[in-house]
């Protein structure tokens, strides 16, 4: 899969790098002359011919073209001439959104609409660390300049703003999306457009498995990750035997419920039950009285925020309470909030969540990004979610340092690929590779009781391979 | 075990059917009087949970005026919209035949209208929740167990259909209203006032609109999405017959109870689509539903 989309986007990349170099004026006539008469192999390169420039070569050159009869040798005298001409003006080889002193990046998320919690306070979390970089003077000399769009978590706004922040903003490159479907929509469109993306905040697996050339994400984990956690803080912590499962009939749940099952198999727990659901579901009951004849020792939840408040209502109302109520981060974004719409604290009982941050572990982490969050937006008290707009934000800045002056998409997503930190706002270290686009991989379990959080013991990580 | 999954299903089934039917009962109303189906009916649900929770939380104000205010905010809001609004249209229409349309398409606006205000407050930006109705231990029947404010939601229900019974039947008000509703032009030659009887079935509707937001609140969480009931509403009008109010009712509970025996014999994933399935099934088998009169051509 990677090979497909590093194929399509290759003859980009050597046109980009042909561009820059400007080692010598032959060097990149030759490698504009080569671009414009070698015939591409549709079979070879299936979106070769959408090329503006391939495609006039092709309409009007059959055979293949090339420069040494006389019509291409005059047409090929005035390409070079332009590119000559092109390099002698400093500043236009760069790649767009590019100066000397200036990164333009695209940032974007949910602004307004039902889901403008998941966006709001991330996105100006992000902001802020771009600030903090330029009031401390850039880098590498270049300072961060943003331009700020709404996507209303809807994949067809998102791609929308994708596109007008490409064609129209011409930005260095992208930095957002909080709702993995959004996301997972303006994939193909940003590879093809060899425009590096890192996402705000989504965290669903099918914007990064399988990995894509340009899409950076998952920096809070993936529902792989959330799934493994779970299953194993029940395994290793709570010695369970009968475990039930509940998640929603979608890419998340499907890619949680594949992880979970993977994982208790392993090591030989038995899934009693294991329930889908859709996510606009307004009564519980019957998936609940499932789970309940079921008779679980240990339940696992993947459910969204509103579902996941249903549910835990339901789990108390039936006396479940004995049982351990695992539930994934997606479903808790703000525990207060949680335990308040829930409104009974025996469903708190025995209940744990997934959490990326080490903010619940470490108050003085907490302080420090409350504080400064605070500095920059003294009238509003952010969500305990702001946190998951930082580490996107923190890992872009650090492939720019390592990036260095010789900026570039290329070098970038190069410098990407190499990103391997470890901050004091996460689980575990965020990392890339080559064939890696899923940045976090360790994330803790707490137990909340309605009112305090106590982080257990230990760092739960998925193996990288449970249910792939 | 069945047995008591089933009768956990029916009892459960019953509650959340209740909540359909007040919004199937508001939906009726308006097009038993006006001829107009409100696809603002669920906007008008979510309106009167957020007014609800806007005088708990705000003016902090205890839950019996809450819930006193909350339905004359919405009483007037869809008073004040019948009037404004769908009372202009018809005042300058063309064609008798063309009046629906854009009446129709009025309250779908009015609806996005109302979302898009609510959106607008800040303190909509995260899901909340209506404390409920009655709170304490919840309560055994045989071996299932109901809440307290599950009984709460039954009780309002038998309430409100009690009332409108009496209203409707027994009231000048209510006789003037039905008559309205049968012939619009009759009522007008012996001195009925049409144009505010109108006004009065939207506000009557939409007020019991609001109460079942207040009652769902509590259950279903608050977004200015939640809304959405509105087509389970629809199908229960459907099912019970979009001309009978008793009909709505029972459309309601039997839809309830169906959604929760489809969720345990077949699948969970299946509650979603049922309704749409109902309806597709009732249409086709019995177009005015299992207790409505058969529907004229001219309503939309």
């Amino acid at each position: 899969m990677e090979g497909r989309v590093y194929e399509v986007t290759r003859a980009n990349r050597a046109r980009r790098s042909a561009t820059r170099d400007a080692s010598g004026s032959a060097r990149l006539v030759r490698a504009l002359l080569k671009q414009i008469t070698v015939p591409v192999s549709v079979e070879e390169n299936p979106l070769a011919l959408t090329t503006h420039a391939q495609s006039r070569v092709n309409d009007k050159d059959p055979k293949g073209g090339g420069c040494m009869p006389s019509f291409n040798g005059v047409r090929c005298g005035l390409v070079g001439l332009a590119a000559l001409l092109a390099l002698a003006q400093p500043g236009l080889a760069a790649d767009p959104g590019l100066t000397d002193n200036e990164i333009m990046i695209g940032l974007f998320g949910p602004l307004s609409g039902p889901l403008i919690s998941f966006g709001l306070d991330p996105l100006q979390a992000a902001k802020m660390l771009y600030e903090e970089v330029n009031n401390k003077g850039g880098i590498h000399g270049r300072k961060i300049k943003l331009v700020i769009e709404d996507d209303k978590c809807t994949p067809n706004d998102l791609v929308s703003v994708v596109k007008k922040l490409v064609t129209v903003d011409k930005v260095f490159m992208l930095h957002g999306g909080s709702c993995t479907a959004a996301v997972a929509a303006a994939q193909d469109f940003v590879n093809r457009e060899s425009m590096p993306m890192a996402m705000l905040n989504a965290a669903g697996d099918n914007a990064v498995f399988p990995p894509t050339r340009y899409v950076f994400g998952a920096f809070q984990g993936t529902q792989r990750v959330y799934g493994a956690a779970l299953a194993n803080f029940a395994v290793l912590h709570l010695k369970s035997k009968r475990a039930a499962v509940i998640v929603h009939d979608d890419d998340y749940g499907n890619a949680n419920l594949k992880t979970v099952k993977a994982t208790l198999e392993r090591q030989g727990v038995e899934i009693v039950a294991a329930e889908r659901i859709p996510p606009n579901i307004n009564d519980v009951t019957a998936p609940m009285l499932k789970i309940r004849a079921a008779q679980p020792d240990v339940i696992l939840s993947g459910l969204y925020p509103a579902p996941a408040v249903l549910f835990a209502q339901k789990y108390a109302e039936y006396g479940m309470t004995d049982v351990p109520l695992l539930q994934a981060t997606q479903g808790i974004p703000s525990p207060a909030t949680f335990a308040k719409n829930v409104g009974n604290p025996d469903a708190l009982k025995n209940f744990y969540h997934t959490w990326s941050f080490n903010d619940v572990a470490d108050e003085a982490v907490r302080q420090k990004y409350i504080k400064m969050y605070k500095s920059y937006y003294p009238d509003r008290d952010p969500t305990p979610f702001f946190v998951s707009g930082l580490p996107s934000a923190l890992v872009i800045i650090a492939a720019f340092e390592k990036a260095g002056k010789d900026l570039s998409r290329e070098s970038f997503v190069a410098a990407m690929e190499q990103i391997d930190v470890k901050t004091d706002i996460m689980a575990g270290e965020l990392a890339f590779a080559p064939d890696r686009r899923d940045a976090l991989r360790d994330v803790f379990v707490v137990r909340f009781d309605g009112t305090k959080q106590t982080v257990m013991p230990g760092v739960y990580t998925w193996n990288g391979k449970d249910g792939l | 075990m069945f047995s008591l999954l089933l009768t956990q299903a029916i009892a459960s089934g019953v509650v959340t059917g209740c909540v359909y039917a007040l919004v199937a009962l508001s939906l009726v109303i308006i097009y038993k009087s006006t001829d107009v189906v409100n696809f603002a009916g669920g906007e008008l649900v979510m309106l009167g949970a957020y007014v609800g929770l806007l005088a708990l939380t705000y003016f902090e104000v205890s839950y019996a005026v809450m819930f006193a205010l909350a339905v004359i905010a919405v009483f007037t809001t869809g008073a004040i919209f019948e009037r404004v609004v769908l009372g202009t249209i018809v005042g300058r229409r063309h064609s008798a035949h063309t009046e629906l349309v854009p009446l129709v398409v009025a309250t779908v606006g009015f609806g996005y209208l109302l979302k898009g205000l609510v959106r607008a407050v800040p303190y909509t930006e995260e899901v909340r929740r209506l404390p409920p109705l009655v709170s304490g231990p919840p309560i055994f029947i045989g071996e299932a167990i109901l809440q307290r404010h599950d009984i709460a939601i039954i009780a309002v229900t038998v309430v409100v259909m009690a009332a409108l019974t009496v209203f409707f039947n027994f009231t000048l008000t209510g006789k003037a209203m039905r008559a309205t509703s049968q012939n619009g032009r009759a009522a007008a030659l012996v001195g009925i006032p049409v144009k505010r009887m109108r006004m009065a079935a939207w506000g009557l509707a939409s007020a019991i609109a609001g109460i079942a937001g207040i009652l769902l609140a509590p259950k279903l969480l608050m977004t200015p999405d939640m809304g959405v009931v509105v087509m389970l509403a629809f199908a229960a009008a459907i099912i019970g017959g979009f001309t009978s109010l008793p009909g709505c009712v029972i459309g309601g509970i039997a839809l309830g109870i169906v959604q929760n025996f489809v969720g345990i014999l077949l699948s969970p994933q299946a509650i979603a689509v049922t309704p749409f399935f109902v309806i597709i099934v009732v249409l086709m088998l019995r177009p005015q539903g299992l207790f409505g009169e058969m529907i004229a051509t001219k309503k939309v």
